[in-house]
């Protein structure tokens, strides 16, 4: 009933055409299409719709920002006292205000918004029939999904063989995942969906193309829409449109960042270059042609944003090694050396070990710790096989999105398979070389004991600091000047009870999560924020020199905690040379210096012939 | 793997080449591990060296992926033989055999031996659904292939195999033998002079081992006079070198700073 009179309300706010098509008198404007996308998406109907569009409009951003900051306000008991200047009361009633407009009109008032209906009446038309052809596709699709006994016996027989993509996209647990992401074209072909198979979700994905061409059609771009439950976020990337539906409470910057990281680990596999070269030559190509095979590295990587900070924090956590050790190790890698040899990385336990790096590539740029992030990913979905060395082509996308290094991987310790070597050449040809430089490491590791001592390394426990109800924290130093070039990385110790369970796990890194979008607030950035949460207490404090994230125990005082802190400080400076890698060493192996820089020739000529040209 | 063998030089090199999900890491896994078992979409190329009597035989086993395409030349280069893999219930990945990985194996030697092997034989055959080897039957799980479904035309075979249906084969040998000969034919090769497609068609099922121990030892006692040679080449040279597999063009590149 309510819903039926707000639906009503929406399509008088925005409706400004006659429908056109007589069969989807509903499927003629904005508003409806929000409904329709939501009475897929949404478990319960959408109440309030909130469109925010612009470019930058500052305005409007800080609408978004405010009223995403109620919403965690409304999930949490209150007592949250910011240690800043300014107070929660007025942007609480400011965004009161401003939801006021909003649920009426699901466009944001203001002249943006006039602007808008304007556009939507020369667009009105062509929405109208893509919206039209996606309902209609969609009623015959779910129909067909019910009545398929196949299907239902299926889902009830063995649920645990059903792998995410068989999942039923009808059902009503597949609206209850946390967070959706899907990828498509620009010509509305789904690429990927997290839960369930792209085909089933073609009309969902022609909706949000719908969505998306029509507030592009206006000059302007479609950034999020918010319901009571859900934060929709589109991101535009080339010729692909990301798209995450998140109940998460996350933040639109941190889901943008999110989905900003499945964008680059489609370009770690494809490149940005062939992705343009493909769409520009044949718009509705079907990219999942070239990325079959790949959905579980990207099912991998969603997992690991939700339950691994380093995405997060955009910094690495690397094992916490005796520096003499993590020296003479990194000085082993350091000598094996070939030609185009140009990264030389040593994974342990799924972190970092060392990095030794080429001296030209490095004066050029640094490596970006998302860049280590997709490296990570990859091999961890690659896992399967372990005994073999692995050469594969693998582009960084933010070192350079257009070329591919070749990585060559192996495990130093099967069939523990714990300690991973990775090195990157820019040389296709080079595998042999590159293997024979495994061998090096792994003889001269044998020589020296490292893999024993590698073994005993081990993350550290938050009771070593020696600060009382002190749980957990995360440190991230920020460079300093004279090594700007370095990796940014972070540290923490290990979750322990009582964040032990999965669930526990997960909701430390939601409390953390919502710290980080307070700190990071494009309206409002704070620099110091104290939380009193239900069941524990926590405290984030961003300067120049680092951004610390700390969990307490409920019943520390503000008093405790700033001593505490400090004592932390302390702690991490004595550790430093343990828990970061300070110096990462450096080797030369190109005898033509500009060879292997950044959009090197070679590097280019290498993503040319790699077989896309074939396909064109 | 025992850790000597990795430092010795292989002494031939066999590729592994088909379309995704037709089961060629499950094939090698089969054979070096002697059981079946899960495995993801390989990345790339993976590089295997099996010792087999007193040689060491380098094995590729590449990625179906068509994303990977682009790298198959490299792997095939100097191979001794490629073992062309389709699936027995997928018409197309026989099609894909001739569309897309024929034209890869240019870069193989020139007496290069071929191999067309159809996997997942158990899916359509009673008779490769006998396990071959007895200590791997308990270590069987059902087969699950959920994480290739979306893209792979063959339904999860554990409710078929286990109930004793058997899937449509689309591909027949006689398919397959009809391909060796075209392949033989692209490669300009007397069909009289060259091996007889009876020997060298094959049908497998990495999940119980039909025929694939069969298939491996086959092919490593072919290539073995290619093996001969190259060890009395070598001992010409007292220095073995690991790129001589790849062609005397990069030799230059070995001088390193």
């Amino acid at each position: 009933m309510e819903r039926d009179s707000h639906q009503e309300g929406e399509a008088q706010g925005v409706n400004i055409c006659d429908p056109p098509n007589e069969s989807n008198p509903s499927a003629d404007t904005l508003a409806t299409s929000l409904s329709l996308l939501g009475n897929h998406m949404f478990p319960d109907p959408v109440e309030k719709n909130d469109c925010s569009t612009g470019k930058d409009d500052p305005a409007q951003s800080l609408l978004s920002g405010v009223k995403a900051e109620e919403q965690h306000l409304d999930a949490e008991p209150r007592p949250n006292q910011v240690a800043n200047m300014e107070t929660e009361e007025t942007a609480c009633s400011n965004s009161s205000e401003c939801q006021n407009n909003t649920s009426t009109q699901p466009a944001n008032g203001g002249t943006e918004d006039a602007a808008i209906n304007n556009d939507q009446s020369d667009s009105g038309e062509f929405v109208v029939t893509m919206l039209a052809k996606a309902k209609l596709e969609e009623q015959g699709l779910g129909v067909k999904g019910r009545s398929s006994p196949l299907l239902e016996a299926g889902t009830q027989e063995s649920p645990a063989f059903m792998s995410h993509r068989e999942e039923d996209v009808t059902a009503d647990s597949w609206r209850q995942h946390r967070k959706h992401v899907f990828v498509l074209s620009e010509a509305g072909k789904p690429i990927y969906s997290r839960y369930g198979s792209e085909e089933a979700l073609s009309s969902t994905m022609g909706v949000m193309m719908a969505l998306v061409s029509f507030v592009q059609s206006g000059d302007n771009i479609i950034r999020s829409v918010y319901s009571e439950q859900h934060t929709v976020v589109f991101l535009q990337k080339g010729p692909l449109v990301l798209v995450c539906v998140s109940s998460s409470r996350q933040s639109e910057q941190q889901l943008r960042g999110e989905l900003l990281y499945v964008y680059y680990q489609i370009i770690s596999m494809l490149t940005q270059a062939s992705i343009s070269r493909i769409f520009e030559h044949k718009k509705n190509y079907d990219l999942r042609r070239l990325l079959a095979g790949s959905e579980k590295i990207l099912d991998g990587l969603l997992n690991l944003v939700d339950s691994d900070p380093s995405f997060l924090l955009v910094a690495v956590h690397c094992l916490p090694l005796a520096s003499s050790l993590r020296d003479s190790i990194s000085q082993i890698l350091q000598k094996a050396i070939t030609p185009n040899l140009v990264f030389s990385i040593l994974i342990a336990k799924n972190q970092l070990l060392t990095i030794v790096q080429e001296k030209t590539v490095i004066e050029d740029t640094r490596l970006e710790p998302s860049d280590v992030h997709l490296l990570l990913n990859l091999i961890g979905a690659s896992s399967a096989f372990q005994a073999g060395e692995i050469w594969t082509p693998i582009c960084l996308p933010l070192f350079n999105p257009d070329c591919y290094f070749y990585a060559y991987i192996s495990y130093l310790d099967p069939p523990e398979c714990t300690v991973c070597l990775l090195l990157l050449s820019t040389d296709k040809e080079a595998f042999y070389a590159v293997a024979e430089c495994k061998r090096k490491i792994e003889e001269a590791m044998v020589a020296q004991n490292s893999l024993s001592l590698i073994a005993k390394a081990q993350s550290y426990s938050v009771s070593q600091v020696g600060v009382s109800d002190l749980r957990h924290f995360m440190y991230k130093p920020f460079d300093v000047p004279d090594n700007y070039r370095q990796l940014s990385q972070f540290t923490s110790p290990e979750m322990e009870a009582p964040y032990s369970s999965e669930e526990e796990k997960m909701r430390l890194l939601d409390l953390y999560r919502y710290m980080h979008s307070r700190i990071h607030s494009t309206s409002r950035p704070l620099k110091l924020i104290y939380h009193v949460a239900e069941r524990e207490t926590l405290l984030a404090w961003v300067t120049s020199k680092f951004e610390l994230y700390t969990c307490f125990s409920p019943l520390v005082t503000k008093a405790c905690a700033i001593t505490a802190i400090t004592k932390l400080l302390r702690w991490i400076k004595k550790e430093e040379d343990r828990l970061f890698i300070r110096y990462p060493p450096k080797y030369s192996t190109t005898p033509n210096p500009s060879k292997s820089s950044r959009s090197g020739k070679s590097d280019q000529q290498d993503s040319t012939d790699n077989g896309f040209l074939s396909l064109l | 793997m025992p850790e000597v063998s990795k430092l010795r030089k292989p002494d031939v090199k066999i590729v592994l080449l088909g379309d995704m999900n037709v089961g060629k890491t499950s094939l090698l896994h089969r054979y070096t591990e002697r059981r079946f078992k899960d495995t993801v979409s390989t990345v790339g190329g993976a590089f295997f060296l099996k010792q087999w009597g007193p040689y060491n035989i380098s094995i590729w086993d590449t990625a179906g992926r068509e994303q990977f395409h682009g790298l198959g030349s490299m792997y095939c280069r100097g191979a001794a033989a490629v073992i062309l893999t389709y699936d027995v219930t997928n018409w197309q990945s026989l099609a894909e055999l001739e569309e897309r990985f024929l034209s890869l194996t240019d870069t193989a030697n020139h007496d290069c031996i071929y191999a067309v092997v159809g996997n997942k034989a158990d899916l359509t055959d009673p008779k490769a659904q006998v396990h071959q080897d007895s200590d791997s039957v308990s270590e069987e799980g059902p087969r699950t292939e959920s994480q290739v479904l979306s893209a792979c035309p063959t339904p999860p075979a554990s409710p078929v195999s286990l109930s004793g249906l058997m899937l449509h084969k689309q591909v027949t040998h006689e398919d397959a033998v009809a391909l060796y000969g075209r392949l033989l034919r692209y490669k300009g090769l007397d069909e009289k002079a060259s091996l007889p497609a009876d020997k060298m068609c094959f049908e497998t099922s990495a999940k119980t081992g039909y025929n694939v121990d069969t298939l491996f030892e086959t092919l490593f006692d072919l290539v073995l006079p290619s093996i001969l040679r190259k060890r009395n080449e070598n001992k010409e040279s007292p220095t073995v070198d690991l790129e001589d597999c790849r062609g005397t063009g990069k030799k230059t590149r070995s001088s390193c700073c």
